[in-house]
């Protein structure tokens, strides 16, 4: 079964003249295993998809289905739940709290979901870990920088049993090696079963990726999956 | 780039014969540049020929061993210590197919850019996997040969990306006079 799956997706925003045509028809399944790469340039609609893909927003045509259960078929509530129980979300603009520390602000969505206080921290430092932030769980945003905040957002959203995993420009302040170990990361989980969206401009990172899907003003152009036999890609070389 | 390096690099290590220096060539770039047994050959007797490398007395085996000479690893210094110029790397062909593509009446441009860059996406994934595939010490030449690639082929999408984006604001005439053409911009996108 798919995790996640847009059919025939349309978004516009605002009305009259100001109506812009985010997506226009955009259809895409993702399956357990598989980590799907979004790219194109600014204003393509890349965020638009994933804000549909995470309930965060709804298409104005076009159902979008996680796990199965459409989202436009669940109240507000049932949305919630959802989205804490199955999807991790990192913002293109981080999101997180800043009255929380790097530990709380990655244990709260499983403490909201029921888990145990003592549970859900002792997954926060777990996740914290992963991301190479040990000794950071007491820190707030604004004591941390960008490319840490922006670690510990990830983290976030990899902590706990997400199925779905959707990362708008994951990688955005970091540099080279954490950005790797961050896709590391990324891969590591859908490739233990989660289903994953990252949305990226560097091409670099998207190739970790098993296939990429390149919008151009709110439609798919073209996708690109990897070659069956690398042999090919070695020949090229030599010349 | 050329071979005469390579096998200087490794008889700088140790004498070695055509086939040992065939497969620790091999060996050194992970396969990504596969050589016959001709070429090694080849350089090693032009490599012979300017007292670069000179050739030992036959094994029992009848291999024949070649030593680096003084000549040959000054020569290997100096490459080591000079930087490698953008005229000894050609791969400028896409460059010259696009601005052709652009000039070439009936040509679709966009067309040409987005087979590009999902052909080289493409590549670019099977080169990550390789190196997903890579662990350890042993690997690291394997793997920075292999991130050479990475960068060359990101790059590349980012030109392409920004050849799309010039594209779009300043779509070209259909048919470009020889004389000089008055400037048209068309902006198309509102944001940069
Ligand atoms: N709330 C909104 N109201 C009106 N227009 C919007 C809204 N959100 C997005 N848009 C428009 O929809 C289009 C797609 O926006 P989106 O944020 O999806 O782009 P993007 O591909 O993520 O770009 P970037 O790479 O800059 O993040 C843009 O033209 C944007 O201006
Ligand atoms: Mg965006």
């Amino acid at each position: 079964m798919s995790v996640l799956e847009l059919r025939d997706v349309h978004r516009i925003h605002g009305s009259g003249e100001a109506t812009v045509l985010a997506l226009r028809g955009v259809s895409m399944i993702v399956r357990p295993g598989e980590l799907v790469a979004v790219m194109g340039p600014s204003g393509s609609g890349k965020s638009t998809l994933l804000n549909l893909a995470g309930g965060l927003d709804g298409p104005t045509q076009g159902e979008v289905a996680v796990e199965g259960t459409v989202l436009g078929g669940l109240n507000r509530k049932a949305l919630a739940v959802l989205r804490r129980h199955s999807i991790g979300y990192v913002f293109q603009d981080l999101n997180l709290l800043p009255s929380l520390t790097a530990a709380e602000n990655i244990a709260l969505p499983l403490e909201l979901d029921g888990v145990g206080v003592r549970r859900a921290r002792r997954a926060a430092l777990t996740s914290l870990a992963e991301v190479d932030l040990e000794g950071y769980a007491q820190r707030f945003p604004d004591e941390m920088s960008g490319g840490q905040q922006q670690r510990v957002a990830i983290a976030r959203a990899l902590v706990g049993q997400r199925r779905l995993i959707l990362a708008d420009e994951p990688t955005g302040a970091l540099d080279s090696q954490t950005g790797e170990a961050v896709l590391r990361l990324l891969r590591a989980k859908v490739d233990a079963g989660a289903a994953g969206v990252l949305v990226t401009h560097e091409a670099r990172h998207a190739a970790w990726a098993d296939r990429v899907v390149f919008l151009r003003d709110g439609v798919v152009v073209d996708t690109s999956g990897p070659l069956a036999e690398p042999e090919h890609l070695l020949d090229g070389a030599s010349s | 780039m050329s071979i005469k390096y390579g096998l200087l690099a490794l008889l700088q290590r140790g004498t070695m014969y055509g086939y040992q220096l065939r497969t620790s060539f091999e060996e050194s770039t992970g396969g990504t540049w596969p050589l016959n047994i001709g070429q090694v050959y080849t350089t090693l007797s032009r490599l012979e020929r300017d007292d670069l490398v000179r050739s030992l007395p036959e094994h029992d085996g009848g291999q024949r061993p070649y030593e680096i000479t003084d000549a040959g690893r000054a020569e290997l210094a100096t490459w080591f210590a000079t930087p490698i110029g953008r005229g000894d790397r050609p791969r400028d062909e896409l460059a010259i197919k696009l601005a052709l593509a652009l000039t070439t009446p009936g040509v679709d441009v966009p067309g040409i850019i987005q087979a590009q860059r999902t052909a080289t996406m493409r590549m670019l994934q099977e080169y990550t996997r390789m190196k997903q595939r890579t662990a350890g010490p042993a690997d690291l030449s394997w793997r920075l040969v292999l991130e050479s690639m990475i960068f060359q082929a990101e790059a590349e999408v980012r030109w392409l990306d920004h050849c799309e984006a010039s594209l779009a604001r300043h779509a070209p005439l259909p048919t470009p006079p020889p004389a000089t053409a008055p400037e048209t911009v068309h902006d198309k996108e509102k944001t940069a």
